[in-house]
């Protein structure tokens, strides 16, 4: 099946997964939840939380009982916890690793925490452990990872982000989304505009080359 | 009471009222799914009371927009409205109408503890509770479960 059908058909929904993390949350803090709880803490109507909870109970992943108490059943505790584990690993991730913004990455975590597989959490925890071991291995990668700040090259020989076109620089479309990071670029970061002019010239000219060398093989062929 | 309190005590019911202005106008918007995608044997009879719905919720809507003038206030609309497509079953339709109605009135209840002294107020979230209940018991009679 192709991913993006997979993401249509995901059984926890973007929604089904903050109600059901909203729950958790509540039973820990305040030792119950109620349809009114989940909805002040999700800041929607108790009719909109009503409606999707009712859904997450005839799933058998959310239970409530005679005073309706909610509360998560076996499988709703799992997914719960699952979210989480993902979201906490995820956010590290792109604070630590990557050196996102901390807002920013709350925001980016939400929308994938549901999403990404346990695999890939798992894969993403494990690198995280090497960057926080004590490895000197580790340290030399931390510290390498920090000093780096070439622009990209626009060679798609030499950076992983370019194939037909500089992907960095197809991010820029994300502006038109309110993505905060292009909004900060918008507000004047010539120098970084200045690199990516410079390394766009040089990816056409790269391509101009290799095409070239392209056809003068053709041709050198018998 | 001070009259710090008494701002404090005024936001706190003008907060409550809005959400219950954006509680009954998704209710609209629901009751109006509902009737458009309800199907069945039943689906005439079900579809009257849906219809009966949407008059009733945004009748509410309007009385507490007033209310939060009459109160000073502004009426603020948040509404987000998140619906399964498909079509329903008259008995789905009763029992999802059934739950957003319930949080209607759970919501009446929480501002009548709110009132304090102020009858007006007071009065006011009796009589919407009471509308509330006498329409859960309909959906409920509806059911018969």
């Amino acid at each position: 099946m192709d991913a993006w059908k997979e993401f249509e058909q995901n059984p926890i929904s973007h929604s089904a997964a903050h109600h059901i993390v909203a729950i958790k949350e509540l039973l820990e803090e305040y030792g119950y939840a109620r349809v009114s709880d989940v909805a002040r803490l999700l800041e929607i109507t108790r009719g909109s939380a009503s409606i999707t909870l009712k859904g997450l109970k005839g799933r058998g992943l959310v239970t409530e009982d005679d005073r309706r108490f909610l509360g998560l059943s076996k499988i709703g505790e799992q997914v719960a916890r699952s979210v989480i584990a993902k979201k906490t690993i995820l956010k590290k991730f792109f604070i630590e690793a990557l050196g996102v913004e901390e807002h920013q990455a709350d925001i980016d975590t939400c929308k994938i925490e549901h999403l990404v597989s346990s695999e890939t959490a798992e894969r993403v925890a494990q690198f995280l452990r090497f960057l926080d071991s004590s490895h000197p291995s580790s340290e030399r990668f931390r510290k390498s990872l920090a000093a780096f700040d070439e622009p990209c090259s626009g060679d798609p020989s030499s950076c992983p982000c370019c194939v037909e076109a500089c992907l960095v620089e197809e991010l820029a479309d994300d502006e038109v989304a309110g993505d905060s990071r292009a909004a900060e670029k918008s507000k004047g970061n010539t120098r970084d505009d200045d690199a990516r002019r410079e390394a766009s010239s040089k990816t056409a000219a790269s391509r101009s080359t290799r095409r070239e060398s392209a056809t003068d093989d053709e041709k050198g062929q018998p | 009471m001070t009259p710090e309190t008494h701002r404090s005590q005024r936001e706190e019911v003008l907060r409550r009222l809005n959400e219950l202005f954006a509680e009954e106008t998704e209710a609209a918007v629901r009751y109006l799914y509902l009737a458009a995608t309800v199907k069945g044997l039943d689906r005439a009879t079900v579809r009257n009371t849906l219809f009966e719905g949407i008059r009733e919720t945004l009748e509410h809507a309007q009385t507490i927009a007033e209310k939060v003038i009459q109160l000073g206030g502004t009426p603020k609309l948040r509404i987000r409205v998140e619906i399964d497509d498909g079509l329903t079953t008259g008995r789905d339709a009763i029992r999802t109408a059934l739950a957003f109605e319930q949080a209607a009135l759970d919501g009446y209840k929480e501002l009548l503890e709110l009132a304090g002294d102020d009858v007006v107020l007071e009065e006011f979230a009796r009589a919407q509770i009471a509308t509330e209940s006498q329409h859960v018991s309909d959906l409920y009679l509806l059911l018969d479960e």
